[in-house]
């Protein structure tokens, strides 16, 4: 078991969009050097639990702590800068772009002095140390100036993945990072995500595909109508079983249906 | 810890994540080779051009007429420049054109007035009006962009008529002012080149190093890409939005100068059609109008071409009206010519 102090607490989160209950008194936690899997039927509440950690909304009530302290994001820039990095949905890459101006994008780095100060960019450093960052958490990526649009789906993805971890301190948000991938490069999408638990980041795999996630977590989270209902090891799921606390025909620990009774 | 008897990545491991595909370096190598290939492509249908007329007239490259050619992509390339940085983060600007005339008519109306006062000081000041308008227009693009969330279409739509129609309601319609001084500025005075030119040139140069090697270029092109990355990246999209759109005012309005130096007044249609000469330049250049694919130099040798064939036809004796089926058929050639780059054509089918 991972005997880590908690790195990402989500305390109580409760998050109403008018007055649909999106998120209802949320609370698990994720540990450095653990990947937990986060599950849910479409509607379960994932995609807004994903926006308050990265920090596109902020909640209702209940709080996110880091290492143990509590956090306001107000933007996605307040939590990178915190050390939180997320891979959205269908990736977040400017396909125009280089791979280098892709892992850089949003901190550029800049000439030394006068060049610098007027705004230019360091565009061969940032390329080395993409490439260089790329291969430490497992991707070699083609060298050169290459577009990400000149990429396959799998190596984009790659590259998303590759940027989140590279520039991550603390915890990696991956939203679907295996969606729309032939088998062989979802194995390796899997293989980027235990790289990155070696690394000691706290990891929250967001996936529909049941299979990914009992391979890669250790930990399995399952909301279902907004509500946490089942958080237990990895050990103790098989398809079958998971696939039935998400739809709910197996009670989780806390099942709002038991709750209503 | 919960390693579960995974090892650190070796080398082995990284390979494996992506690997090129099947000669996909000889693919990326043709396919730069290629984009590389279309400015090289303008660039000797440029010089074709410029043998053609001269062919026709050798006075076509006199020291005369390379300072009126020069003179004349002038009056296109500063627009073309603003319109660069708007169109690759995405947008358009149409107001340019009327933001010239405008400029240059409000300009002329305050030197007018400026009687007993130094030549040099009243074309500072008139070059200052000119700016300011120019950024006066590019802010009311920005708040009809980011504040009342209009499409930038429509937004610059709105400015183009209003400064058109207000430049008409200052002028009453007639040339303003007279300031035959003015036009010496416009002469050359060293070798082909005249002061405005070199000043011009000297702007280009320093937008291009922006646009392509700057972190403003940078977020430029990201927006342009992709703009939810870009927001999500930390990058304050609508800051550089209205940055951009205060820049292509600002151009403009130099533009706007530039127009009353070489007329000598405020002429009340000065810029009427040169935003789609700004664009078209552009276009040719090969700058994509779906934002985020370009480069200036394009746009330049885009502005250079359109000068050459519109001064050309004159220098020919063939009729002026000729001159826009000549440029959309450039502009044509030039869609077809990028429907060669892959995905990002200005062609309908893909």
């Amino acid at each position: 078991m991972n005997e880590n102090p908690p790195l990402l607490e989500v305390d109580h989160v409760t998050k109403t969009y008018f007055h649909v209950h999106a998120l209802t008194d949320v609370s698990f936690s994720v540990r450095a050097g653990e990947v937990v899997g986060l599950v849910g039927d479409n509607g379960a509440g994932k995609s807004t639990l994903v926006k308050v950690i990265s920090g596109v909304h902020a909640p209702d009530s209940g709080s996110i702590k880091l290492s143990g302290v509590e956090q306001s994001f107000r933007s996605p820039r307040d939590a990178i800068e915190a050390g939180v990095e997320t891979l959205y949905q269908d990736s977040g890459l400017a396909p125009d772009l280089s791979i280098g101006a892709n892992v850089f994008l949003g901190r550029e780095k800049l000439l030394p002095g006068i060049r610098g100060k007027l705004g230019f960019l360091a565009q061969r450093e940032m390329d080395v140390q993409a490439h260089a960052d790329l291969e430490r958490v497992g991707i070699a990526v083609p060298t050169g100036r290459s577009t990400v649009s000149e990429l396959s789906g799998g190596q984009r993805q790659a590259v998303a993945i590759g940027r989140a971890i590279a520039w991550a301190r603390k915890v990696i948000v991956l939203d679907e990072p295996t969606n729309h991938l032939g088998a062989r490069q979802a194995g390796e999408v899997l293989e980027v995500i235990r790289a990155a638990r070696s690394q000691g980041l706290g990891v929250i795999f967001i996936s529909h595909t049941l299979p990914h996630v009992l391979e890669v977590t250790d930990r399995i989270v399952v909301l279902r109508l907004g509500r946490l209902v089942r958080d237990a090891p990895t050990s103790e799921f098989d398809t079958n079983s998971l696939l039935g606390t998400i739809t709910g025909l197996i009670g989780g620990d806390r099942d709002p249906a038991l709750e209503a009774t | 810890m919960t390693q579960q008897g995974v090892d650190a990545p070796g080398p082995q491991g990284a390979a494996a994540v992506v690997e090129p595909a099947e000669g996909a370096d000889g693919a990326l190598e043709r396919i730069r080779t290629l984009v590389r290939g279309q400015q090289f492509l303008l660039l000797i249908a440029l010089v074709v051009l410029v043998v053609f007329f001269t062919i026709e007239r050798s006075a076509f490259i006199s020291q005369t007429e390379i300072s009126n050619l020069l003179n004349d992509w002038s009056t296109v390339v500063l627009l073309a420049v603003g319109e660069t940085f708007v169109i690759v983060s995405g947008g358009i600007d149409l107001s340019v054109g009327s933001t010239v005339t405008i400029s240059g008519v409000v300009a002329a109306k305050v030197m007018g007035g400026m009687t007993g006062t130094s030549e040099p000081v009243i074309l500072i000041v008139g070059l200052l009006v000119c700016i300011a308008i120019g950024l006066l227009v590019g802010a009311i693009n920005v708040l009809l962009i980011n504040v009342a969330r209009l499409v930038p279409f429509v937004a610059t739509l709105a400015t183009l008529g209003a400064g058109a129609g207000f430049a008409l309601v200052i002028s009453g319609g007639a040339p303003v002012g007279a300031d035959s001084q003015a036009i010496e500025f416009t002469t050359p005075k060293l070798w082909v080149f005249s002061w405005p030119v070199l000043a011009i040139i000297a702007i280009v140069v320093v937008s291009y190093l922006y646009l392509h090697y700057s972190r403003f270029g940078r977020f430029t092109f990201a927006i342009g890409s992709n703009r939810f990355a870009a927001r999500a990246a930390g990058i304050a999209v609508k800051r550089q939005i209205a940055k951009i759109y205060m820049l292509s005012g600002l151009l403009a309005g130099i533009t706007g100068m530039f127009y009353f130096l070489r007329l000598g007044s405020g002429a009340p249609t000065s810029g009427s059609g040169e935003e789609l000469q700004a664009i078209a330049a552009v276009v040719i250049g090969g700058v994509s109008l779906l934002g985020g694919v370009g480069r200036l130099g394009g746009a330049l040798i885009g502005a250079a071409i359109l000068t050459v064939v519109t001064d050309g036809l004159v220098i020919i004796n063939v009729n002026p009206n000729w001159n826009q089926v000549a440029v959309a058929g450039l502009i044509a050639a030039a869609a077809a010519l990028q429907a060669l780059r892959p995905g990002r054509g200005l062609t309908s089918s893909d």
